[in-house]
């Protein structure tokens, strides 16, 4: 069984101090996010440049929202 | 039943919409709580649903499958597809017909599908829980010895030991550093994806209050320019590599 690969000591990457410094605020959870996200995905489908800030400050947060988020938003512009 | 295939993904097009679009939000809440063959029918079609949107995840995800062959991928896309169905008829009495009912189904198959897929890319492997091994750097410097990039690493890590507790430093070293995904994370501390990323906003709150208080980052309402290029914090996924090998 492998484990989790530990970076070099000293190598805090920028990336990780971006996503440590991210700021996620307004506070959205992820259950909130979750209840959101059919409605968001379909305004951003008919309005790409559509903005929920407390969407965005989720997503940008939390990668496997995102990730869903995006998904559903390329399901649904694919129909 | 089986999942529905990438190429018949891909042959859904605008002009040859579902059947199930024809369907309202209201009909689709009544026949599925309803009774008899009508129930059944709208079950099977809520089923293809959710087997379209769960192979749409986890073929967006295949690469990091150990195995990715169609074979594999089906399977996982039909274990999916059963899952959400049950999550979604579970919570049938809270759709509320804000959005099309078949987006609303779609994004219990989209979550189910990729945190299967998360699941499986980690299930041989141990995660670990380690605390900040970065070196501290003595607080006597000041920030004006602070340059950008790797010094700004270095005050960001005594930040870390200054304000967050042991917990919330683990917690954001597996999720943030280590690119431990949060669903897999949760499921090995018998948590939940809602309560560690909690425990984030909170590791983001205090090290971005403590980094503004010492002059690395400006304030939200600041007029000043950021010392440094993280005050901006451009978007950047915490693991946006955790679902990827």
């Amino acid at each position: 069984m492998s484990t989790t690969p530990h970076p070099d000591p000293t190598d805090l990457t920028p990336r990780h101090v971006s996503a440590l410094l991210q700021d996620t605020t307004p506070w959205l959870s992820c259950e909130e996010c979750f209840e959101r996200m059919d409605t968001y995905a379909e305004a951003v489908v008919r309005d790409p440049a559509h903005t929920d800030e407390a969407m965005a400050a989720h997503l940008r947060g939390c990668a496997a929202c995102d990730e869903e988020a995006q998904s559903l938003v390329q399901l649904l512009a694919a129909q | 039943m089986t999942a529905v295939s990438r190429d018949e993904q891909r042959s859904t097009t605008p002009e040859s919409p579902p059947r199930t679009e024809a369907v309202g939000p209201t009909d689709w809440v009544a026949r599925l709580g309803g009774g008899g063959p009508e129930q059944a029918v709208a079950l099977r079609e809520l089923h293809e649903l959710m087997l379209r949107a769960a192979a749409h995840q986890v073929w967006r995800m295949r690469p990091a499958l150990p195995d990715p062959s169609p074979a594999a991928v089906e399977v996982i896309v039909n274990q999916a597809a059963d899952e959400a169905m049950t999550a979604l008829l579970g919570k049938l009495h809270t759709f509320e017909g804000r959005s099309r009912f078949t987006t609303w189904a779609f994004k219990f198959a989209i979550l189910q599908a990729a945190t299967e897929v998360r699941r499986l890319q980690w299930q041989h492997r141990e995660v670990e829980l380690r605390d900040l091994d970065v070196p501290i750097a003595p607080t006597h410097e000041g920030p004006e010895l602070y340059a950008e990039g790797k010094d700004l690493a270095a005050a960001v890590a005594a930040a870390m030991h200054r304000v967050l507790t042991p917990y919330q430093r683990r917690i954001a070293i597996a999720l943030l550093v280590d690119g431990v995904p949060i669903d897999v994370l949760a499921d090995r501390l018998g948590t939940n994806r809602g309560a560690l990323y909690k425990t984030l906003h909170d590791v983001r709150v205090r090290l971005r209050a403590e980094l503004t208080a010492n002059g690395y980052l400006a304030g939200r309402r600041a007029s000043s320019p950021a010392r440094t290029s993280a005050a901006s914090t451009p978007r950047v996924s915490p693991t946006h590599t955790a679902g990827t090998p």
